[in-house]
């Protein structure tokens, strides 16, 4: 007696269709984006850290924005908003380029090698989980400090370019993590190199502006293109929409994006010419 | 046929108290230089964010009635009493380590008192907070931090260092005992960090504004780092501003190291 699933015909009805670049880029984001939020545990420092010092900072430094050097500002939670950003975004771009680091101490990173997929959409997509985690995490800082006194004078237009910048900075930061984590593949790795990135945030004028600061400090904060990024994001909360500060809250993000970029998919090469 | 294993007596003798905390303390201390990157951040932390807290905020000497008119001789004692506290939540997470190993069971199964298994680490626990706030002094002078009452006000520092690091040392062990894995480390470093940082940390109190003020001053933390700071500040030492700093650090440390005691008899009679 034969079955009929013996007897069907085993050619296939039509060929598998190749994904697109865009299609396997999009899943992978998909992916790096679904990672994030089953593991809360990961994201929720990101999140509750710089709410946490904006709530600080708003408590002990209220009468230090008199001081000669500071912006008139209405409040230290208007100044402290754009330093709140960043912050959150360099601990959240850590955490994708920890799990980049992860699929490769796994084997997983190898899997989708030997897959048909693309080799840079492999990496695009897991930034572009980073950069919608950083667009997130500019909206949320924004709506949970508007009810405790916050004023933007850009308006929906600041707040726009605010997201644009964190999206932007997101991607710079989560392609320099993950040059990171290529060359060594190592999570542990990334993780020890992040408190480079807390040295570039405090020796810059996140917290404080330049021109309070004195001596080497001061000179580290001139140099540290973070300053120039939060100060950037920070007028057009403290001033509104204007040509200068679009430019440098998104120019700034964008060169250092370009720089690592750069980096990342030499490393991925490196990796590849390893494997 | 005879072995001279079998012939030996066991050996019932109780190992001292002192010689069983001595040798887990001397453990504990040469692990210092044999896993350096777990030492190394308490020391480096409170290096760095003394240095940077000190040139970030350096413009807030200038509000009226700022105690001192150094910004490094504020937040010295902030970045000591950091690295103090984590040089005993420190113990905590070589003790996770151990117990996640198996090597704590074997040290339970020695016939070593049980309270050496906590003096012990106490004790490594003040030498390296002795260590890490020499440390941070040393990098604070060369950065310009300048004691203002000699070595006698430079003395309530290491003393709040040793009572954060005793305290520190009791919540760690405590939380290692009753976790067993690393889940106890993010809460031992989550609660330790926010007690120092609800505050008069980063401003003095007179300074603050709203919530924080209220918190800080109920906050027992407040009186410790205020005797960590007396003799880095322009105003004399007095008795009201040492009393309030000694009683919390013998009152917390008392309660933590009990709670490490009892976590510790309660993993004994899983």
């Amino acid at each position: 007696m034969t079955s009929p699933v013996t007897t069907a015909p085993l050619t296939p009805t039509r060929a598998p269709a190749e994904t697109s670049t865009i299609a396997q880029t999009w899943a992978l984001s998909v992916r790096s984006i679904q990672s994030l939020l089953r593991q809360p545990s990961l994201i929720v420092p990101s999140l509750i850290f710089p709410l946490f010092f904006a709530a600080l900072g708003t408590s002990s430094f209220s009468r230090a924005t008199g001081l000669p050097g500071f912006p008139a500002v209405d409040s230290y939670l208007d100044f402290a908003l754009a330093g709140a950003i960043v912050q959150g975004i360099l601990f959240g771009s850590t955490t994708g380029a920890t799990a980049l680091a992860t699929d490769i101490e796994n084997g997983f990173f190898d899997r989708l090698l030997a897959s048909p997929s693309t080799r840079t959409g492999i990496i695009v997509g897991r930034m572009a989980g980073g950069m919608a985690y950083g667009a997130f995490q500019t909206l949320f800082f924004v709506l949970v400090l508007l009810p405790f006194g916050l004023s933007i004078k850009g308006g929906i237009g600041g707040v726009v370019g605010l997201m644009v910048s964190g999206t932007i900075l997101a991607l710079a930061i989560g392609a320099l993590m993950s040059a990171m984590a290529l060359l060594t593949g190592s999570a542990e790795a990334v993780q020890g190199a992040f408190p480079l990135l807390f040295i570039a945030l405090f020796f810059s004028s996140a917290f404080f502006p330049r021109e309070t600061m004195s001596g080497i400090y001061g000179t580290m904060a001139d140099f540290n293109p973070v300053s120039h990024l939060v100060e950037g994001m920070r007028d057009l909360v403290i001033e509104g929409v204007s040509a200068s500060a679009l430019a440098r809250a998104i120019l700034v993000p964008a060169a250092l994006a370009v720089v690592s970029i750069a980096l990342s998919l030499r490393a991925l090469r490196h990796r590849l010419g390893a494997s | 046929m005879r072995t001279d294993q079998a012939a030996r007596p066991i050996n019932t003798r109780r190992t001292p108290h002192s010689a069983a905390a001595v040798g887990l303390a001397k453990r504990s201390i040469v692990n210092i230089t044999r896993l350096p990157s777990a030492f190394l951040p308490s020391v480096l932390m409170p290096v760095f964010q003394s240095i940077a807290f000190a040139g970030t905020f350096f413009a807030i000497i200038q509000i009226p009635g700022f105690p001192t008119d150094r910004s490094i001789n504020w937040f010295l004692p902030l970045g000591t009493l950091m690295g103090a506290g984590f040089a005993g939540i420190g113990i905590g997470f070589s003790t996770i380590r151990d117990l996640e190993t198996g090597f704590y069971d074997r040290i339970r199964l020695t016939p070593a008192p049980r309270s050496a298994l906590i003096t012990g680490p106490l004790a490594a626990a003040l030498i390296r907070a002795a260590l890490v706030t020499t440390i941070v002094i040393i990098v604070g002078l060369i950065f310009g931090a300048r004691p203002t009452h000699g070595p006698t006000g430079v003395l309530f520092l290491y003393v709040a260092a040793a009572g954060i690091a005793a305290l520190g040392t009791g919540w760690g062990l405590g939380l290692a005992f009753r976790f067993r894995d690393m889940r106890a480390a993010a809460i031992m470093q989550l609660t330790f960090f926010l007690l120092i940082f609800l505050t008069d940390a980063q401003t003095p109190l007179f300074i603050m504004d709203g919530w924080l003020e209220l918190v800080a001053r109920i906050n027992p933390f407040t009186n410790v780092i205020r005797l960590a700071r007396l003799g880095f500040l322009d105003a004399p030492i007095t008795w009201n501003n040492i009393w309030g700093g000694l009683i919390a650090i013998v009152a917390i440390s008392a309660l933590t190291l009990t709670f490490a005691r009892r976590s510790l008899a309660r993993l004994s009679d899983s």
